[in-house]
């Protein structure tokens, strides 16, 4: 990743967080309400930064070092700002503190306060149940997607307090820019604005819980590289009724003609619906995104994949020859769900540079010190790794034991919560 | 870790505000800590008299101030505050610019230049 990219989230909000600190920097108050203004103004900067980061554009993605990262970085902000934000009636309440308790408390109390107090402590109360929501462990994902939206309501509220409170005309771009950021999400990727009209073709089931689904473009097709990812909708069949959410699957083949297939693999209650998806079926696709396996390198690689974690490689192995020698590992539970084992098994008889080696777990716990390279194996080669976040932790941690520098290795992970 | 941190601080923030509550509770209120002089009722139309750089008055809150010394220490321009002579300033003094009401400060010093309370209804 250039040092542009790199760069490019913290300096967004360092300046999302500057820009209205420096506005509303309080002159001649206490230290305490300086503190409060300022704990309130940064964490509307830090939301801001994290509610950019929610925008899902190809364009966007690139520039800032990818989605995967942007989400990272959108949850990293998002803790900063409400950590901050609850600093602000505290410090209120401090600066109350100094004079005698009961002033603190006048600072805190909805019942001594008018509509700035009310709309202040309704978004803290709406930022927190969101937050909870967010960080729950077990919320199935359309859940925890609805409660997403005790955030949104966080930031309407969050406006009404700044504009109750008396606004500065300069500072209403913050509140301005983040219900456009919030409105740009909704439309352009929650509703699909930006997504482009596929049909399913063809669906070939490879094991109990994996379908690969190929999909025809019906208007301009999008242009992707072997290694990237789409964000697909499902809508309705003649049979079928698609859940309409849009959910991350990495290109399995590229065609020609603009044809794509996706490996679908049953992980949640939307993806078990789409196994029993069907040909005629129409849908959305959002991207491409990611650069995973875009800049191969010409010496010998180390590909890891966990179940459909291999989709990735498939699709590199599936559109062109290998110009360096490759040894890929396909971890996966049992032979039955190990869906393109016999393809894999075929290429790497028809490649001399493609080594493979299969191994099933069926307890998912892989024995990784006896199944990955020697150290001595490992010098100067570069590892890509795709698959469960379990697993791609364990195995980076490993390869780094042996010896690999972080930089020759690059990681696919699905985590988009 | 993520989720750890957030039940930490929530879980902080909670109890500093109930801290805060208990302590409130048992210091006393800030109306019997300093006994209130008796004022003069004076109505909104003995307010709007005084509505000139050299004679300012105010009702805020249901309290009438003579604000006609604190003018040049005002930190804002005069043409911010000159308007509000001898009339309800109660809201001009919530929204203070730069999105803020007046500190608690401010309104310790408010309270040294109250002459009276506002008759209501006039």
């Amino acid at each position: 990743m250039s040092i542009a990219s790199r760069l490019s989230i913290p300096l967004i909000a360092a300046f999302l967080v500057g820009a209205p600190v420096f506005w509303a920097f309080p002159d001649e108050l206490s230290g305490w309400r300086s503190f409060a203004i300022v704990a309130g103004w940064t964490g509307c900067g830090l939301l801001l930064a994290s509610l950019l980061l929610m925008i899902r554009e190809p364009w966007l993605a690139s520039r800032l070092g990818g989605l995967e990262r942007m989400y990272v970085w959108h949850h990293r902000l998002g803790m900063a700002a409400y950590l901050v934000l609850l600093c602000h009636p505290l410090a209120l309440a401090a600066d109350g503190w100094e004079e005698q308790p009961a002033f603190a408390w006048a600072e805190l109390d909805p019942g001594q306060q008018g509509w700035p107090g009310w709309l202040g402590w309704a978004a803290l109360l709406a930022l927190m149940a969101g937050m909870a929501a967010a960080l729950a462990p077990r919320l199935s994902y359309s859940a925890w997607r609805g409660l997403h939206a005790l955030l949104a309501g966080a930031v309407v509220l969050a406006f009404a307090h700044l504009l109750q409170l008396g606004l500065d005309y300069l500072l209403l771009w913050t509140p301005l820019l983040a219900m456009s950021f919030m409105l740009w999400r909704l439309v352009r990727a929650d509703y699909g604005g930006a997504a482009r009209p596929y049909v399913v073709r063809q669906v070939h089931r490879l094991a109990p819980d994996l379908v690969e689904v190929s999909l025809a473009p019906l208007s301009q097709a999008i242009s992707a590289q072997p290694g990237q990812f789409v964000l697909a909708a499902f809508l309705d069949g003649p049979r079928f009724r698609g859940c309409r959410e849009f959910h991350p699957f990495t290109i399995s083949a590229l065609a020609a003609d603009g044809r794509l297939s996706l490996g679908i693999k049953a992980l949640g209650d939307c993806t078990r619906h789409f196994q029993s998806v069907e040909c005629g079926v129409a849908a959305r696709l959002q991207g491409p995104f990611g650069t995973f396996l875009a800049d191969q390198p010409r010496g010998p690689s180390l590909w890891i994949a966990g179940g459909i974690g291999i989709t990735p490689f498939l699709a590199v192995l599936r559109t062109r020859p290998l110009r360096q020698p490759v040894r890929l590992v396909y971890l996966h539970r049992s032979s039955r769900d190990a869906g393109y084992l016999d393809e894999l098994q075929a290429l790497a008889a028809a490649q001399p540079s493609l080594s493979l080696t299969a191994m099933a777990n069926a307890d998912g716990v892989p024995d990784l010190p006896a199944i990955l390279p020697a150290a001595a194996d490992l010098v100067g080669v570069h590892c890509h790794l795709c698959g469960p976040p379990g697993l791609l932790t364990a195995a980076v941690a490993l390869l780094q034991a042996r010896g690999v520098p972080r930089e020759r290795i690059h990681c696919e992970r699905f985590d988009f919560r | 870790m993520t989720r750890k941190l957030f039940l930490l601080a929530t879980g902080l923030f909670w109890l500093v505000v109930l801290g805060v509550w208990a302590a409130s509770s048992r210091s006393p209120a800030p109306g019997e800590a300093t006994p209130v002089r008796a004022m003069k009722r004076l109505p909104l139309t003995e307010v709007a008299r005084h509505s000139s750089a050299g004679d300012c008055w105010m009702a805020i809150h249901g309290k009438v101030y003579d604000l006609t010394a604190y003018l040049p220490d005002h930190p804002t321009r005069p043409s911010v505050i000159l308007p509000w002579c001898g009339k309800e300033a109660s809201e001009a003094y919530r929204t203070k610019t730069k999105g803020r009401p007046h500190s608690a400060e401010a309104d310790r010093l408010l309270a040294g230049y109250q002459i009276g309370v506002l008759e209501e209804g006039k």
